[in-house]
């Protein structure tokens, strides 16, 4: 079975991250990573694609940086298509899932795998404005992929459980950051990345209009951005005995037990 | 002049610490305390390919070189777990296999070597011959189509983890200089008549030393490497890897103690601002991370001329005096920097002391090296 991964890179998390005054977006300058959030899919994939199949990447990326790549090269994947373009600076999330539609459309997939957001951008809305445009049927947060006849079998996080849902290939499946422990890359995987394929792609590679993309093609704006509030001093419970009781009410009011 | 690191050596550090610091720390503090090694990261790092990254591939290896492993040395101890084998079976053990194993030696060793499923450990010190290697007093004697071996040695690291050691022996004497011929010998760390008996240290470290009583061990012929009376050189091949590793492992416990420090210096504040603030907390970390870089610069030449195959006598040790000075200073800062802190087991800071510490006295002394660079670089008359 062949497997796409769509896969951001993303400034290292852990650097202070910066904004572009003008366009209020992220700085993308400089040495990319693969988002952790991606190592999950890339994982699933390669689990799922299995010996007689392979994972490719698709990933569209500032100044063809391939750096992130080829750690999930490294992890095992077969090959990449990295889309890279000055035409798509400015992007919101549907160019962004146009320009992976078009590419994803050259490789031929039985089963595309995505994260559910990116640890960076936090939309969560590319993943399946590419299945739309590709005509596929989707499924989001997978904690739970598997295949056989010809379908998937997802288990779908919820917030009270999961639910079962089945689904004809091709298809795109979002997975959750639970549904694989991902590998680290070998040595000899590190070695063998340098010479997978890694198809450079422009925006006039791909068919697509230089308008209807990037900041030209952007249907959304950030209009402007504030500082998150700081963080409130938090309640202390002393415990009087019943601190558990108070702990659980807590919790309850969270929805999170 | 290139400093640039290619990509795959990125990568390779990147992997190797993130492997690393799911353990970190305070796992390695613990294991120092107790005197257990760091078993599941080893084996971890060995499934992946990392402890045997310098064993050739036709056996399984990586295929790199020294550049490679001391980038595993670094980046393990970088991640506060160092591994203290690194310095012995994959340096020292593979590399003399590789270079003077029989066939039939590196075909059984090298592929599991390079998995780290089978750790061979070294031996050279003796109660009476540490730093003179002339006047190693364990003979081995040829009797028939085994070598017999009496002696002792000491301060052998890891006999416990290990399937075999590699010994070395006298095997005769040069007639003019009268100094010991010697030879080496893959001995299986269970032989019959070897008797071990673990050294009590003070210093906090997982790998155990262990003093080994040699009363007649019967070793085949096979298990001799390379010649016989050939040790000397043969030695000598494992001895920079060794001195180049340990370095690295220096530089790496720098880079740890270093961060932990300045993470401390940046948020304690006693005077309403962080400690970090005050030139006499900041300088002494300042001028630690300046000797980690250099002694890294130093550790990355060594490592290069090593695996160049050209002469890297000089760099090795003088990378390997670096790294061992530079860690010490760093962990120094780092403790002097956590207050009272410094000294707590929450900090962790005292195992890697120990570690640092036993970087200025193995796997050669400070001393030692001052007189090669004395002798040999400064052509200065040999004092002793
Ligand atoms: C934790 C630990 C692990 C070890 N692991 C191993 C191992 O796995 N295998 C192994 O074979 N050995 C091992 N060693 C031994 C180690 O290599 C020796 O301790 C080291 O080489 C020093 O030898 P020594 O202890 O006999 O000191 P000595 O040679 O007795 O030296 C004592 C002091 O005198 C100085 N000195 C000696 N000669 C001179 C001179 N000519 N000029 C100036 N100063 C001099 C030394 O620098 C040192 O400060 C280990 C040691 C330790 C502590």
């Amino acid at each position: 079975m062949n497997v796409v991964v769509c896969v951001k890179q993303i400034p290292d998390p852990a650097a202070p991250g910066a904004l572009d005054p003008q366009s209020h977006t992220l700085v993308r300058e400089g040495k990319l990573i693969l988002d952790d959030s991606d190592a999950y899919g890339v994982e699933m994939g390669l689990q799922l694609a299995g010996d007689a199949g392979e994972v490719t990447l698709v990933s569209m990326a500032p100044n063809q940086e391939v750096s992130g790549v080829r750690t999930a090269l490294a992890m095992g994947a077969a090959k990449a298509i990295v889309v890279s373009d000055p035409a798509l600076k400015g992007s919101d999330a549907l160019s962004t899932a146009k320009v992976l539609a078009k590419a994803i459309e050259r490789v031929g997939a039985d089963l595309i795998l995505a994260a559910t957001e990116s640890t960076d951008g936090y939309t969560g809305t590319t993943p399946v404005q590419v299945a739309e445009l590709l005509g596929l049927p989707s499924v989001t947060f997978a904690k739970k992929v598997t295949v056989s006849d010809g379908k998937v079998r997802v288990e779908r996080q919820t917030e009270a459980g999961f639910d079962e849902v089945e689904c004809p290939m091709p298809c795109l499946v979002t997975v959750t950051a639970g549904v694989v422990e991902p590998r680290y890359p070998s040595f000899k995987g590190i070695m063998a990345a340098k010479s997978k394929p890694v198809d450079q792609l422009t925006v006039a590679d791909l068919g697509l209009d230089a308008s209807s993309v990037g900041a030209a093609g952007a249907r959304q704006e950030i209009t402007s951005v504030a500082a998150a509030e700081a963080r409130g001093g938090g309640d202390i419970v002393v415990d009087e005995g019943d601190a558990h009781e108070r702990i659980v009410q807590f919790l309850e009011q969270l929805k999170l037990v | 002049m290139e400093f640039a690191e290619p990509a795959e050596h990125r990568a390779l550090r990147e992997t190797v610490r993130a492997v690393a610091s799911r353990f970190g720390g305070a796992h390695y503090a613990e294991h120092a305390r107790q005197s257990a090694p760091q078993e599941e990261l080893w084996r971890e790092l060995g499934k992946l390919g990392f402890i045997g990254i310098n064993v050739p591939s036709e056996h399984g290896g990586g295929g790199g070189g020294l550049v490679e492993l001391a980038a595993v040395a670094e980046e393990t101890a970088a991640a506060g777990a160092p591994l203290l084998l690194l310095l012995v079976s994959s340096a020292i053990s593979v590399e003399v296999l590789t270079r003077y194993g029989t066939v039939e030696q590196r075909a059984e060793w090298l592929p599991r070597m390079a998995t780290g499923e089978a750790k061979v450990v070294f031996a050279i010190t003796e109660p009476d011959a540490g730093s003179n290697s002339h006047r190693i007093a364990t003979t081995a004697t040829l009797e028939g189509d085994t070598y017999v071996l009496r002696g002792t040695k000491y301060y052998i690291t890891g006999v416990d983890e290990a399937e075999a050691l590699i010994v070395v022996a006298r095997t005769g004497v040069e007639e003019a200089s009268g100094q010991a011929k010697l030879s080496l010998f893959l001995v299986d760390a269970d032989a019959p008549g070897m008797r071990r008996s673990a050294i009590e240290v003070d210093a906090m470290l997982p790998e155990t030393q262990f003093e080994l009583f040699f009363d007649e061990v019967h070793v085949p012929a096979d298990r001799l490497i390379g010649e016989q009376d050939g040790g000397f050189a043969q030695v000598f091949h494992g001895l920079n890897p060794e001195r180049i590793t340990g370095a690295a492992l220096g530089v790496g416990v720098g880079r740890y103690a270093l961060e932990r420090a300045a993470d401390y210096a940046r948020v304690r504040q006693v005077w309403g601002q962080p400690i970090g603030a005050h030139q006499a907390v900041a300088h002494p970390l300042a001028k630690a991370k300046v000797e980690v870089e250099l002694a890294a610069l130093m550790t990355a030449k060594a490592a290069w001329l090593h695996d160049q195959g050209l002469p890297a006598g000089e760099a090795s040790n003088m990378a390997k005096y670096a790294a061992a000075e530079a860690a010490l200073a760093a962990v120094e800062a780092a403790i002097q920097t956590h207050g009272g802190n410094g000294l707590s087991s929450d900090y962790g800071l005292v195992p890697l002391w120990s570690m640092a510490r036993l970087m200025r006295i193995a796997p050669i002394s400070r001393e030692m090296i001052l007189n090669y660079v004395a002798q040999h670089s400064l052509g200065l008359p040999r004092s002793y």
